[in-house]
């Protein structure tokens, strides 16, 4: 993978977010039209992969999970790291049930090659034959110049990940191009939002919200890498979505913000503009108010305001 | 009590025939076919359905496998099973009922979605929609990208192109899908192929262990191919009432 992959995750190896690597694989797989039994293949493999992060690589704790999707004429190529011990690719597994991660993932993949980084960690290499991978052949994230800035951004961003602990967690995401920064997006951000316990409701406006940042942002930036940051906390998500191509791309996607976030504003990241959004749900009670303000109430007469 | 050596059972099984050792290897290793369906089917319908390809799958690999080789079962069995259960899905048009099965759930998601609101009085979050529907938070959430999807078009209505797939899936679970009623039949129905002919026993492997069409078949038996469908339409139902199976069609 000569630039950034088609699609880069990197999240702390936690077990809830080997959902969040398979909602954006279901992105994937929509925007190059896999059929099912395929992308239950690829699935499967891939779980297998992130459970042995979650599970191996770190005993006692979390640290860093990287997943890549590449899409070439071959195939679909899914890389998944670790900086720990993921796995001991030569190790007998002398129990009974334990152990049968690798053998799914050989197979469901048409190859799979395991690598130790640097005496340190593992990256797990999978790759799928099918003709549709090649809709986003050509298209690895252009020339290493331009993604200097997204690589940044994500140099960054895997620094920051140390720091988390406790209710916060960040996920990163870089897609493109930009059809399929659509479908992942759309999916990630839904998952975050549920993540953060979201109403339905409001989880309902993240989609919208990612066709327009994909209209406003990605589009723009060609072959370059939209990139995502979410910081999840209760109720509330924070992201980070960039880089802004120009200034003027802005005027478009500000009413849009208005209706769908609870606040905006651009950040700077190195020499990366940044928009950062805030999302957030009051939850029940005020979402109750709501109700009894707009519809008949559950005791009696329907409540009528004049504003 | 202290479980058999697997090696032996496996000696005593392939050299010698035992079925109680055959037995022993499927108590064995059901957990292995069982982990798997949670594994490979984790978006499929009925978990039961699936399990029984599984453990065709398993009998398969106990048969097939090769002590002398040295490596550990499990390594022979995983994709013995896998591969069973992706051939089902292949033969019973799985991948075209799929997307099928996932517009009920969104219309079922949809309603929750609606029933618990008007109860609570808010709109309820994904975990408590996966609680109420007892289904996971993954499905809820591919069940609202769904309907988000199809917002515009009508939920209710049919997908266009979509009625020819739901009828054929219909038909697929009817009587000639041979391959899903011998799973329907109890995985360890060994005991009983004893009470069938010779020749109709071969077939029988030749279909189903060995994979070979009907046709294949045909030449390497000398009959036709109709023979060969017919005959195997005969064993099925010999099968299916030596093991008092309920009937496939409901």
């Amino acid at each position: 993978m000569a630039g950034l992959p088609n699609v880069r995750l990197n999240l702390p190896s936690r077990p809830e977010n080997v959902l969040l690597v398979r909602q954006a694989l279901r992105g994937l797989a929509d925007t190059v039209a896999l059929d099912a039994i395929e992308l239950n293949d690829i699935s499967t493999a891939l779980s297998e992969a992130c459970n042995n992060v979650v599970v191996h690589a770190y005993p006692g704790g979390q640290g860093p999970m990287v997943v890549e999707m590449q899409g070439s004429a071959d195939g679909l190529e899914m890389l998944v790291r670790d900086r720990g011990h993921g796995l001991k690719p030569h190790a007998s597994e002398p129990s009974e049930i334990g152990g049968i991660g690798i053998p799914v993932m050989l197979a469901l993949a048409d190859s799979v090659e395991f690598s130790a980084v640097n005496g340190e960690g593992t990256d797990v290499r999978m790759r799928f034959a099918t003709p549709k991978g090649a809709v986003l052949a050509g298209q690895d994230g252009g020339e290493e110049t331009s993604d200097e800035a997204v690589g940044e951004l994500l140099v960054e961003a895997d620094g920051g990940l140390e720091g988390v602990n406790g209710e916060l967690e960040s996920v990163h995401l870089a897609v493109g191009p930009p059809r399929l920064a659509r479908a992942v997006l759309a999916r990630v951000l839904a998952a975050v939002a549920a993540r953060a316990r979201f109403s339905t409701e409001r989880i309902a406006t993240t989609g919208p919200l990612a066709e327009q940042l994909v209209d406003h942002l990605a589009e723009p930036l060609q072959d370059r890498r939209l990139t995502l940051t979410a910081t999840v906390a209760p109720r509330r998500l924070d992201l980070l979505v960039g880089p802004i191509p120009a200034e003027s791309s802005l005027e478009g996607l500000t009413p849009a913000l208005e209706r769908l976030t609870d606040g905006h504003g651009v950040s700077r990241s190195g020499s990366t503009d940044l928009l950062a959004l805030r999302l957030s749900d009051a939850g029940p009670e005020q979402a109750s108010r709501k109700k009894n303000n707009g519809m008949p109430g559950d005791h009696g007469e329907p409540r009528r305001h004049t504003a | 009590m202290r479980q058999p050596d697997p090696r032996q059972l496996f000696i005593r099984w392939q050299r010698g025939g035992d079925p109680v050792a055959r037995e022993a290897l499927v108590q064995r290793y059901m957990p292995l076919a069982r982990s798997l369906t949670r594994r490979y089917g984790r978006s499929s319908e009925p978990f039961e359905d699936l399990l029984q390809v599984a453990s065709l799958g398993l009998l398969k690999a106990i048969d097939r496998y090769d002590l002398e080789r040295g490596h550990p079962f499990q390594s022979f069995a995983v994709p013995t099973i896998l591969g069973e259960m992706r051939r089902y899905f292949r033969d019973s048009g799985w991948a075209i009922h799929v997307p099928r099965g996932a517009q009920e759930r969104a219309l079922r998601v949809r309603d929750a979605r609606e029933r618990l609101a008007n109860e609570h009085g808010h709109a309820p979050t994904v975990n408590q929609l996966a609680e109420y529907l007892e289904i996971d938070c993954e499905d809820v959430l591919d069940a609202l990208q769904a309907i988000q999807a199809y917002e515009t078009v009508s939920l209710d209505a049919p997908r266009p192109g979509s009625d020819e797939g739901a009828a054929a899936y219909g038909d697929s679970i009817g009587t000639d899908d041979e391959r899903y009623e011998l799973v329907e039949l109890d995985a360890t129905l060994s005991a009983v192929l004893g009470h069938i002919p010779a020749r109709e026993r071969l077939i029988l492997r030749m279909r189903y262990v060995e994979d070979l069409t009907q046709s294949e078949i045909a030449d390497r038996v000398g009959i036709s191919q109709m023979q060969v469908s017919r005959l195997l339409r005969r064993s099925l139902d010999q099968l299916r009432s030596l093991t008092h199976a309920p009937a496939a069609a409901d």
